[in-house]
């Protein structure tokens, strides 16, 4: 396959470029408010579904909008967001074919539409509450075919607290190491090993990496009882803040390289697999 | 004319009206010019004498009165005249006469008041001092012959067992023509039901015997229809299907009798019901056609049964039953997909067929520009090059499947590939709905759009602006009863199902299919306007084409309306895939003539042999060897047909009951080209049961074209005087006089006494 080596040297040369282009679009993209609170609310009274029209796009970057602690505004669903997603996609389209809506898309879960989009981001799930009616929208999702991303949550409080919930939704399939050799690590760029990302402040400090005690990054998933990947769980490492700051001069891009690296993965193998 | 009718005329006319249709008239006086001047002397002296007389007679008296002595004047002068009938006439014993009689099973159906139409013929021809025999051969040097199938000379009729498994008019009355050709025959007498199930050729007979002039007598038994009969037509299914497919065929049912009635149609294989349905039977003499789906589960070849019960009085309860043999193939079938960007739909197709053990789908997916991807290939080897560039590579699958892929990606020999993929190779090609295929993917012009069902209009999008549709699927008529869009366990079910599926979407539209494509799903729009095609098929060469244009067939599995334990996704696709690779043929193919066939009967074993690249080999040598089910295997030897590049045939003879295998092989200069298998069913012959009511229009044909007549049992007795009417053979002319008809006298009568009642009346005499 001396070829298919060549070509992947392509696409880590055409990251590089994608990294400066996010660099260039960046300072369009405005950032999220990041407040922290105290007070838990659902999604419902603060920010509803924003269905772009479905414009016959092939994918829709949707991020999953859940009960649990708010942060500032919003709830913690939001971190990153809209920057975040808008960003990703800019690399996401220039690095694959795929036909990607270049806006955000958040859906609740419990939401029927976010059956029509098959791949859904959370993120900062440590402290998600899920109601009854996103249990059940999220385990339908995942039943029917749906692919869910899980990104930026930090040692083992937070760890407990997703667990728990996640075992609401799917209480019969176990959580489990991905292993390295699996499909989801080649399917666009090889990848042989888990980095830990940093959130944007201590990536611009340039020291350590992890947060509370989640000293080392894990790549967990769902599968179900056929082998299909239903839950991709990316702890202990934040991928957002990545792709929200590869433009930012002090943020290392060998982590925006990664985050982009394994976020196209994560994507195309939930569009093929 | 009934027999009472055709009595009444000859008495009143001396003949019947079959002699006054073999002869001509003329007339026998030896002066008629003086005898007619005479006459109108006779005429004019009466016609005066009443002119002459005025004043005596009102004008309408005088009319009347000169009308009818006119008349009775007229008549003598008829009968003066001496009017003649001149027919030819066989003189007796010199001449030969064929009586050809069905010997096939339907003469077996006791239709004739309780009585066998063998039974009835027997008597008729068979027994001394009865019937019509001692009459005919008392005029003429008989031939006696049996026909069914084949045609046989034979002493005598008696010992007919009405066993025949065809019934073949055509060949029996050509052979009996050839045989007798030498010798003065006066005509052929044929007694049948004329339930001919042969393939044809009847017209050729039929004017052969005509320029021979050899006048044929059809002599009909049976009931031109069954009082109380249901019937099924001729069920027309796949000859292979894979494991697991759902089959959909139409039965065609008739009936007598039974109108109305509600019967089930059942579908049976090896001893078990697999299917059945609900049938109001139609009106009598018109044709329900009954659409039945059932399941092909266990591999192997399977006899299929489609059978209505026998129902109360039903004369002939064969023809309730048709067979069908389905070879159910237990192969895995690769189908190459190539996906030109990451899709969903590519994600659930892979998922909806990924647990079919028959299709396995073989992904080339390119992930960005000049990155691919290769998804379950055999080895390292598959795909490694790219989209394949030789015939050998691309036509070792079966299926091909284009998503969202442009047309310039491809070489224009990679497109002529493609469309010879399907034309030569026999493959199956499907193409997707995308922002890259059909118009908007540039393939209008293309030799895969020539392949293609549809007909690819202007693309409508210009640069990423794009049209895009909702569209509600629904099923054709073709569609609800077509293979490929079965997606629940019966038919009813499935077109419930389809009108709960949600929208789709599309951004291709398109309207037109191509003359001979049909199209099995149509998409409603949301906001009105015509229908956009969804699935239409073609045939193209030796394949098939369909076209899907729609993007996100996956929200049948997605969406939030579809129930989570609901397999209609699965279910599309597994069926509509099975579909496009069922017919695909292998590098040798092998058919039979007829798949079921009568013991006793032969067989044409047909062979198509390709290469590696499909192109068709002549030189090839070719050998079936043929298992019989009790074991024992014959070698036959295959020969070129010439007419056909690399087509192969020999004859069968079929002599033993039961599943045949026929395994070919084919080879060139000792390299194995390929292997195959074919099955054929013999079986008791059952064609005769079918179409088997007296067919009185094709014996009255037959008759009248050359001369001859019909007759039915009851009007059979006039037959032998019929027959010595003819031209064939050794004749004299006969003169027969019409003088002394009866009906003049009693016209002449009737005058004279008319014209002395009215003088009566009118108080003249």
């Amino acid at each position: 396959m001396r070829k298919a080596r060549r070509l992947g040297d392509l696409r880590h040369g055409g990251l590089a470029v994608v990294v400066m282009l996010v660099v260039v679009d960046g300072p369009h993209l405005a950032p999220a408010g990041l407040g922290v609170s105290s007070s838990q609310a659902t999604p419902t009274t603060r920010l509803e579904s924003r269905l772009p029209p479905r414009a016959g796009h092939e994918f829709y970057f949707t991020r999953a909008m859940y009960s649990g602690y708010t942060r500032g505004r919003r709830g913690s669903w939001s971190t990153d967001f809209p920057k975040a997603d808008r960003q990703f996609l800019i690399g996401l389209t220039h690095l694959t074919n795929i036909d990607a809506y270049e806006g955000e898309n958040p859906v609740r879960l419990d939401d029927p539409t976010l059956r029509q989009y098959p791949f859904l981001y959370a993120l900062e799930v440590g402290y998600m509450s899920l109601t009854d009616a996103e249990v059940r929208g999220l385990r339908e999702y995942l039943l029917a075919g749906g692919f869910l991303v899980i990104d930026d949550f930090w040692g083992t409080y937070e760890w407990q607290n997703f667990e728990t919930q996640i075992r609401r939704v799917l209480p019969e399939y176990p959580i489990v190491e991905i292993p390295l050799d699996h499909p989801l690590l080649s399917t666009f760029y090889n990848l042989d090993a888990i980095r830990q990302v940093p959130n944007v402040w201590l990536g611009r400090a340039g020291g350590r990496t992890w947060e509370r005690d989640g000293y080392r990054p894990a790549l967990r998933g769902i599968f179900d009882d056929r082998g299909r990947l239903l839950v991709v769980i990316n702890w202990n490492t934040d991928l957002g803040d990545a792709w929200e700051w590869a433009e930012d001069p002090w943020y290392p891009i060998e982590f925006s390289n990664f985050a982009y690296q394994l976020g196209v993965n994560m994507i195309v193998y939930g569009m093929t697999h | 004319m009934d027999a009472a009718l055709e009595a009444l005329f000859g008495f009143f006319f001396k003949y019947r009206p079959f002699v006054f249709e073999k002869g001509t008239l003329a007339l026998g006086a030896s002066l008629p010019l003086v005898v007619v001047l005479v006459g109108l002397a006779v005429v004019a002296v009466p016609l005066l004498s009443y002119l002459r007389v005025p004043g005596q007679l009102r004008r309408r008296d005088r009319a009347i009165l000169a009308t009818l002595r006119l008349g009775a004047l007229a008549v003598l002068l008829i009968i003066l005249l001496r009017p003649m009938l001149v027919v030819a006439t066989v003189v007796p014993q010199q001449n030969f006469l064929a009586v050809l009689v069905d010997d096939s099973r339907s003469m077996q159906i006791a239709d004739l008041d309780g009585r066998q139409r063998g039974e009835v013929a027997r008597e008729l021809l068979g027994e001394e001092d009865r019937g019509i025999m001692d009459e005919l051969a008392a005029r003429f040097k008989l031939r006696f012959f049996r026909f069914d199938a084949t045609t046989e000379r034979v002493t005598g009729i008696t010992d007919l067992g009405f066993g025949g498994p065809r019934t073949d008019l055509s060949q029996a009355l050509e052979q009996v023509r050839q045989e007798l050709e030498p010798v003065p025959l006066a005509g052929v007498v044929v007694v049948t039901d004329g339930a001919d199930n042969s393939a044809g050729g009847l017209t050729e007979s039929l004017l052969r015997l005509k320029a021979s002039e050899v006048p044929v007598y059809t002599v009909g038994l049976g009931r031109a229809r069954f009082q109380r009969d249901v019937s099924l037509g001729r069920v027309e299914t796949p000859r292979s299907v894979l494991e697991g497919s759902t089959v959909v065929v139409e039965v065609h049912v008739t009936q007598s009798g039974f109108g109305g009635r509600r019967v089930p149609l059942q579908v049976e294989s090896e001893g078990r019901i697999v299917s059945s349905e609900e049938v109001v039977l139609p009106d009598n003499g018109e044709t329900a056609t009954v659409p039945i789906q059932f399941p092909a589960s266990e591999p192997g070849p399977r006899l299929f049964r489609f059978h209505i019960p026998p129902q109360p009085g039903e004369l002939v309860a064969e023809n309730n039953t048709r067979e069908a043999l389905i070879v159910v193939e237990d192969a895995r079938q690769k189908i190459l997909y190539f996906e030109g960007e990451p899709r969903f739909e590519l994600k659930f197709i892979r998922r909806a067929v990924a647990e079919d053990e028959n299709l396995r789908v073989v992904v080339f997916l390119r992930e960005a520009e000049n990155v691919f991807r290769r998804l379950d290939v055999d080895d390292a080897e598959e795909l490694a090059t790219g989209f394949p560039t030789t015939r050998e590579e691309l036509f070792t699958y079966r299926g091909l499947i284009l998503g969202s892929v442009e047309a310039s990606f491809f070489t224009q020999d990679q497109l002529r590939m493609i469309a010879e993929f399907v034309s030569e190779r026999g493959g199956g090609l499907l193409m997707l709905g995308g922002r890259r295929s059909f118009a908007e993917g540039g393939y209008a012009g293309t030799a895969v759009a020539d392949a293609l069902p549809v007909v690819l209009e202007r693309p409508t999008m210009e640069g990423t602006d794009r049209l895009v549709t909702e569209l509600k699927v629904e099923p054709t008529p073709v569609g609800l009863l077509h293979p490929a869009t079965q997606i629940a366990a019966t038919l009813d079910a499935s077109t419930a199902r389809w009108a709960e599926l949600p929208s789709l979407t599309s951004v291709n539209p398109i309207r037109e299919v191509k003359p001979g494509a049909s199209t099995l799903l149509r998409g409603v729009l949301t906001d009105g306007g015509d229908p956009l095609v969804v699935l239409a098929y073609q045939r193209y060469g030796r394949g098939r084409t369909l076209a899907l244009p729609v993007q996100d067939s996956w929200l049948w599995q997605m969406h939030a309306e579809v129930a989570l334990d609901d397999l209609t996704h699965e279910r599309f696709w597994q069926q509509l895939l099975r579909w496009l690779v069922s017919s695909v043929p292998d590098r040798v193919s092998v058919s039979a003539s007829q798949d079921r066939v009568a013991i006793g009967s032969s067989v044409t074993l047909s062979a198509e042999v390709a290469d590696s690249a499909y192109l068709r080999v002549n030189g090839a040598d070719v050998v079936a060897t043929v298992q019989t089910p009790s074991g024992t295997a014959r070698e036959v030897g295959l020969e070129w047909t010439v007419e056909t590049d690399g087509t192969y045939q020999a004859q069968l003879a079929m002599e033993e009951r039961g599943l045949h295998s026929v395994r070919v092989l084919a080879r060139q200069g000792g390299t194995l080209l390929g292997e195959n298998s074919g099955f054929v069913h013999v079986a008791d012959p059952v064609d005769e049961y079918f179409d088997a009511e007296l067919r009185r229009e094709l014996l009255e044909r037959i008759a009248s074209e050359t001369g001859g007549r019909f007759y039915t049992a009851a009007t059979v007795g006039t037959l032998p005087d019929d027959v010595q009417y003819t031209e064939s053979g050794t004749t004299v002319r006969e003169e027969n006089d019409l003088w002394d008809m009866p009906i003049i006298f009693l016209f002449l009568v009737c005058l004279v006494a008319a014209e002395w009642g009215y003088r009566r009346v009118r108080g003249l005499a």
